[in-house]
């Protein structure tokens, strides 16, 4: 501010900032470095492995060397029996391989990440039309919507569930992996929709009309203007509201477990995770390397997103 | 402006906006009327109804169960609204001095706020384990306080505070972020007058900082209420022994026995609620 600080205002400013971040940072270095320690290693405080330990992470990225399974030697010799067709020797083998152990990470993955691109993408280009006509364009019931889209956004997950549930059921959703998948697709929609338009809104008000009346001035229509002129203008906002929009569906948990509980396939990260650590083979060092496997991707995205997002929540202070 | 311009506007704007409201129309306007209607029925997981008029909100009223989750979320909110409220205000007013290094740290404490729930809650846990964590090793080891190594997550009323503090960990950030876009915009010289005036560092605060904050941190309060009286995930994730409402709510529908009626009444009573306090915000904080 006005006046220089003295040494010791300095020393405790500082002490207050790192205090602050490490409350911030420390469960994050706490997964990480679980993540990394052997088993014996984790009564140890510290936040530093003894040794280096990666099976965790190898075994999740499917980069682990295949177990010789154990075969009781009866079975062996039944498995050295040439007389026995190829096929049911792979059917014997595999029922002692143990392969209810192995947690299809690389799967959830895939499938968390699908469902969170294409909610970014639909949810983005379906709020930047609307956002656009709400910020520019003068319509019936224009002031309405615009409220209608705030309280819709302040109304959790929650208090819909049994509805949204109930609906797909009622009209045959809930009973096939697809139509279950499509339902999620379209609840990840509408938790996405109001805040997109909203910071969308925002965002093309401050952009000058004159730029559009220029082109139409030119002989642009009015849609190839919006087209044209403000959404390459908006390409930044565009991007953070997709980053903002993935990361609600790669972290959502609550519509995930109603819809996808008896899907075991088309399960997202977030539940698959849960359904991990309350299993047997809820391991700490596997738990957590899965936690810094899903977190990294959206601290990727914050990364890249972080100079707007910042800006585009505060503008009007709508997300909580 | 002629009226065919006029008219193709309004055409325009409303083919614009049509899908995006279609949607939040029939996936949250329609359920939010269906779920008054299945609360007036006995309602079954495979869509099965039976009326039996109010007896979901006769029941409910007379749950003990639910009086004890209205209990332990008004403690969550009390706790999560007044944390988060002055931990976001202690860390703007920080953020916003010059320091080295600066805008890493601005950036560090978003994190939590971004980090999905489930990935995170997993560190807590571990740092609450009762074997592992360092929560206990803390306190045992190195302070002696107590002699005993505690389960704080598994037994309901202590994880109540640590799912407290996770929540104002978690979403300081945000009420952060609305304090310090507000804290940029306060004239210099203000702070100046008052100093000339011979106010000390917490006489600003006092007589400057925070009237000027004042709209800021009533949309702050008034936004942590309503978003943790729906709050789910940070708190089932992290203990599903502490049954705040949304979690009553959820056990209700969809485990053990499965009561969706039961559930849906809850949901009406709550959003009632919320529509209250959404509309103080939209009258009060909305228009200042």
């Amino acid at each position: 501010m006005m006046n220089k600080r003295t040494p010791i205002q300095s020393v405790i400013l500082y002490a207050l900032v790192f205090a602050l971040v490490i409350f911030c940072v420390f469960p994050f270095l706490q997964i990480l470095s679980t993540s990394l320690k052997h088993p014996i290693d984790w009564g140890n405080p510290s936040l530093i492995p003894r040794v280096l330990h990666l099976d965790a992470y190898k075994e999740l990225l499917g980069l682990m060397p295949v177990k010789e399974v154990d075969v009781p030697a009866s079975i062996q010799r039944l498995l050295d029996n040439p007389a026995l067709s190829a096929e049911k020797k792979q059917m014997l083998l595999a029922k002692f391989s143990s392969g209810s152990d192995v947690f299809p990470f690389g799967r959830y993955m895939l499938n968390t990440f699908v469902i969170s691109f294409v909610t970014g993408i639909c949810s983005t280009f379906l709020a930047s039309l609307a956002a656009y006509a709400i910020a520019r364009l003068r319509f019936p019931a224009q002031s309405l919507m615009a409220n209608g889209v705030l309280f819709v956004y302040m109304v959790g997950g929650v208090l819909l569930m049994v509805p949204l549930y109930q609906m797909s059921v009622n009209v045959g959703l809930a009973s096939s992996a697809g139509g279950t998948i499509f339902s999620l697709f379209l609840i990840y929609l509408i938790q996405t929709l109001p805040v997109a338009m909203y910071m969308l809104g925002n965002y093309f008000r401050t952009i000058p009309f004159s730029l559009e009346e220029a082109a139409m001035m030119d002989g642009c229509s009015r849609v190839e203007a919006f087209w044209r002129i403000i959404m390459p203008l908006s390409k930044p906002m565009l991007f953070t509201v997709f980053i903002y929009c993935f990361v609600i569906a790669w972290n959502e948990y609550l519509f995930a477990s109603v819809f996808l509980k008896q899907y075991q396939d088309f399960q997202t990260l977030p539940l698959a995770l849960q359904t991990l650590f309350t299993s047997k083979n809820a391991i700490w060092d596997r738990i957590m390397a899965a936690s810094m496997l899903t977190l990294l991707p959206v601290v990727i995205c914050f990364m890249l997103a972080n100079k707007h997002l910042s800006g585009g929540l505060t503008d009007g202070g709508v997300k909580g | 402006m002629s009226s065919i311009l006029v008219k193709n506007e309004a055409r325009l704007g409303l083919k614009l906006v049509a899908p995006a409201v279609g949607i939040i129309g029939l996936l949250v306007i329609y359920p939010i009327l269906f779920n008054v209607y299945l609360s007036f029925f006995d309602v079954q997981l495979n869509g099965s109804k039976t009326f039996v008029g109010l007896d979901n909100y006769t029941d409910l009223l007379g749950n003990p169960r639910y009086y004890h989750s209205i209990g332990v979320s008004v403690i969550y909110l009390i706790g999560t609204v007044v944390g988060t409220t002055v931990l976001g205000l202690a860390a703007s007013i920080l953020m916003n001095q010059e320091f080295r290094f600066r805008n890493l740290a601005r950036g560090l404490i978003l994190l939590p706020y971004f980090a999905p729930v489930i990935s995170v809650v997993f560190g807590w846990q571990f740092i609450f384990d009762p074997v592992n964590g360092i929560y206990n090793h803390v306190v045992v080891d190195v302070l002696h306080l107590t002699d005993t190594r505690e389960n704080l997550i598994g037994n309901p009323d202590s994880a109540l505070f640590v799912v407290i503090l996770f929540d104002i960990w978690k979403h300081f950030p945000i009420a952060y972020l609305l304090f310090l876009a507000k804290l940029q915009s306060v004239p210099k010289d203000l702070y100046e007058a008052a100093a000339i005036d011979g106010q000390n560092a917490w006489g600003r605060f006092w007589h400057v900082t925070l009237p000027e904050l004042r709209f800021v941190i009533a949309t702050v309060v008034l936004l942590r209420i309503i978003w943790n009286l729906n709050r789910f995930e940070d708190v089932y994730l992290l203990a599903p022994n502490v049954e705040t409402l949304p979690i009553f709510t959820y056990y209700q529908a969809f485990a053990g026995i499965v009561d969706q009626g039961g559930a849906a009444a809850i949901s009406v009573i709550q959003l009632l609620v919320l529509v209250g306090l959404i509309w103080l915000y939209v009258r009060k904080v909305l228009k200042w």
